[in-house]
């Protein structure tokens, strides 16, 4: 009898605790007044340019006295989650701030307003660079304002490369060599002369185009996987045997846990690949002798294709007030806003813009992922970083592994 | 209660079956004094008709729906019949996937058990002093919350500095150094269900201690002068005891096992997830919000609640006719 009791204790403890969880994700965003806009900005903005949010908003306020903006900042892990319960909901924000490979599915299912007719209100439109237009532009609309862009460079120690007598390389082979000679000079097992998460597919897919393959192509209205190719395939080789020479990082691992500038910072490695941003956080100890270049590619003189990652602002058609919500966009990326972002090292969105800076040379040869509406469906499912872990830890054979993934891209991009 | 060695519930079913049944003549009083429980239960259930009915409707009429994106912004579905249910059912994956929860999840309930009994059979043998430390910490594993054990795991297993892999290098057991935690599937799962076991195991030693104490010593004492020894006890006297709280334990276990989510998806994390290390909560996860295919993604959730209440019902008549026959 007793023990009936205990056990129906139990039930409600347990029950109690399953509410106590359930009740605690009734948070959702505020809907927004008319005299009010909701923008949804990255982390990045706040631990980059908090100064520029701050001074576009004074400005903002000061061209529509009365107007508030509200700036939620959100992750990249979960913000579109986030966004699609407030589709559902109906209270979505202004403005959003799009990943330029999230772009492509949003704008397929109708969920932004079309900015085709105010593209020339925004500054430096004309000279916007290509490839984050296309990533805002879907069947000839324009959906999104190119935000900024950012290209991936080699962040070095000069003070280790100097111990081997070494430069910037000037070819993959050049960097290889080098690579062995930190490694020679470095006793210590868990130093990486480059290191690489196993699975930084960003870094990886380079290498694939570096040798003349690609992801995927289109043609007669169908998407075709072809990392098949031979030049994919010799591109993926190319990237086992440089891993293997220069990086001591988990094979299975991934390139934001931990972060490879934490690693540098700790001493375990001569060089990280990554946004050039990653100078930023290299650590006090080595500020003074860290220097960055582009990274070259398997033919002497040219630069390795690197993945040109940006983001875009886009109005979703829930916005109560869409006029608001351009305003604040083209205050944001006017002249003088995109030359602040290229001082803390990013890319401007327009080419008159450009500089010289490291990044901005790495951008010069760049990939894309492919425009499909549901690529994002295959970065999200680790088709790319399963066959890399695959291919480095041996369980599969290169071709094994990019046949597999082929099909796999072919099945998911072809999804109605 | 210690007078009769019957079970409780045959007692009770004994009972009612010898009680005269008397007819009373209808009187309003009457109906409404034999009303009254109803009108206490109703507002309980009320609320949960409310709060799990609504919910549940709109799950049912979502798995018949195509909503995808494109139907979600539109607030408008399009009805497919069974076309979500079928395309879920030929689907390899989910296949691959339930065989993969279903071991995981008796793995996880069955660990969770034996360990969680043994335990609570430690506290009743300890001292006072021991008892108390054993219980703060355990109730001190019970009070954190899954998303901070994660990162506690996380960062005990870390493939560069990890004190796992320091640990086991200093005890010997083999070069852990630079040992990567999450490179296979096996091992993935495997470092989920110790997190899973661990955090249950409170709850379990909380709940089956609590019942040991009620267990009569004087049946405990006969049994022994009977010559039974301590399996025997336990087998024989305490687990019929005992019973009603393994099953309730149980089933709850194997409810929260199986549609587990937090633990394997943050402690795997996101970028290790694929298909071949997919559990139910995270295979519905995907293929619903990360596809954005929500139709289809309700259609998994009705399969699994139906899976999980097989599975239960199985288990508990199991048990029920254990208990008849004795």
């Amino acid at each position: 009898m007793k023990a009936r009791i205990v056990a129906s204790l139990a039930l409600v403890a347990a029950l109690t605790v399953a509410v106590s969880t359930a009740t605690a994700r009734t948070d959702g965003p505020a809907r927004s007044s008319a005299s009010k806009i909701t923008v949804w900005l990255q982390v990045d903005a706040q631990t980059g340019w908090p100064d520029l949010v701050a001074s576009t908003n004074q400005a903002f306020q000061q061209a529509h006295p009365g107007a508030n903006v509200d700036v939620q900042y959100q992750t990249w892990g979960d913000h579109l989650g986030k966004f699609d319960a407030t589709l559902a909901g109906g209270s979505t924000p202004d403005v959003i701030e799009m990943g330029n490979t999230e772009m492509t599915k949003y704008m397929a299912a109708g969920a932004f307003a079309s900015l085709s007719a105010d593209r020339s209100s925004f500054a430096n439109s004309k000279n916007w660079l290509a490839g984050l237009t296309a990533s805002a532009s879907y069947n000839g609309k324009l959906y999104g304002v190119p935000y900024y862009a950012g290209s991936r460079v080699v962040t070095y120690r000069t003070d280790l490369y100097k111990k081997v007598h070494a430069k910037a390389p000037k070819s993959l082979a050049q960097f290889t060599g080098i690579a062995k000679k930190l490694r020679a000079r470095n006793g210590k097992k868990s130093f990486s002369p480059v290191y690489i998460a196993g699975t930084d597919w960003y870094f990886a897919m380079s290498f694939v185009y570096d040798y003349g393959g690609t992801i995927a192509t289109f043609s007669h209205g169908k998407w075709h996987g072809a990392l098949t190719s031979s030049k994919a395939r010799a591109g993926l080789a190319a990237y086992q045997r440089f891993f293997g020479t220069a990086s001591r990082a988990s094979k299975t691992g991934t390139e934001d846990r931990p972060q490879p500038y934490d690693v540098y910072a700790q001493g375990q490695a001569a060089s990280i690949v990554g946004p050039a941003w990653f100078s930023c956080c290299v650590g006090a100890k080595y500020k003074g002798v860290t220097g960055q270049f582009v990274m070259p590619g398997h033919k002497a003189g040219q630069s390795m294709p690197g993945f040109l990652g940006g983001s875009d602002l886009a109005v979703p058609n829930g916005s109560n007030d869409k006029a608001l919500a351009k305003d604040w966009i083209r205050i944001f990326t006017n002249t003088a806003s995109e030359r602040t972002l290229q001082a803390k090292g990013n890319i401007p969105n327009a080419t008159n813009l450009l500089g010289n800076s490291v990044n901005e040379r790495a951008a010069k040869r760049s990939w894309f992922v492919p425009t499909a509406k549901h690529w994002v469906d295959v970065e999200n499912g680790n088709v790319l970083r399963t066959m890399l872990a695959r291919i480095l830890t041996g369980k599969d054979s290169i071709k094994e592994a990019t046949s597999s993934a082929s099909d796999n891209i072919s099945l998911t991009l072809n999804r109605p | 209660m210690s007078s009769s060695p019957v079970p409780s519930g045959t007692a009770f079913a004994a009972e009612a079956s010898l009680r005269p049944r008397r007819r009373r003549p209808f009187s309003l009083a009457g109906a409404l004094r034999g009303s009254v429980p109803y009108w206490l239960i109703l507002p309980v259930v009320g609320t949960i008709a409310a709060i799990l009915g609504y919910p549940l409707y709109w799950l049912v009429k979502l798995s018949f729906q195509r909503y995808g994106l494109f139907e979600l912004i539109q607030h408008k579905g399009v009805g497919v019949g069974w076309a979500n249910f079928r395309s879920v059912l030929h689907d390899s994956i989910f296949w691959d996937t339930l065989v993969r929860t279903v071991i995981f999840t008796v793995a996880n309930v069955g660990l969770t058990m034996v360990l969680g009994t043994l335990i609570a059979l430690l506290l009743v043998q300890v001292s006072s002093v021991v008892r108390v430390l054993l219980t703060a910490g355990l109730v001190l594993v019970w009070s954190m919350p899954p998303v901070v054990a994660v990162q506690v795991w996380l960062w005990m297993t870390n493939y560069e500095n990890g004190v796992l892999n320091y640990i086991l290098t200093k005890l010997r057991f083999g070069n852990y150094f630079q040992h990567d935690w999450y490179a296979s599937t096996f091992s993935q799962l495997g470092l989920v269900t110790a997190l899973i076991v661990w955090g249950a195991i409170p709850f379990v030693v909380v709940t089956v201690y609590a019942g040991l104490a009620q267990v009569p010593q004087e049946l405990v004492e006969a049994a022994e002068i009977d010559g039974a020894r301590p399996w025997r006890v336990f087998k024989d006297v305490t687990m019929p005891i005992l019973k009603p709280i393994f099953l309730i334990l149980t089933s709850l276990s194997i409810i929260w096992d199986f549609g587990v989510f937090t633990q394997p998806f943050l402690l795997i994390g996101q970028s290790r997830i694929d298909t071949s290390n997919y559990l139910m909560g995270i295979y519905l996860f995907e293929k619903g919000y990360f596809e954005s295919d929500f139709g289809r993604g309700a259609a998994i959730s009705i399969l699994m609640l139906l899976i999980v209440a097989i599975l239960s019902v199985v288990y508990v008549r199991r048990m029920v006719r254990i208990e008849a026959v004795e």
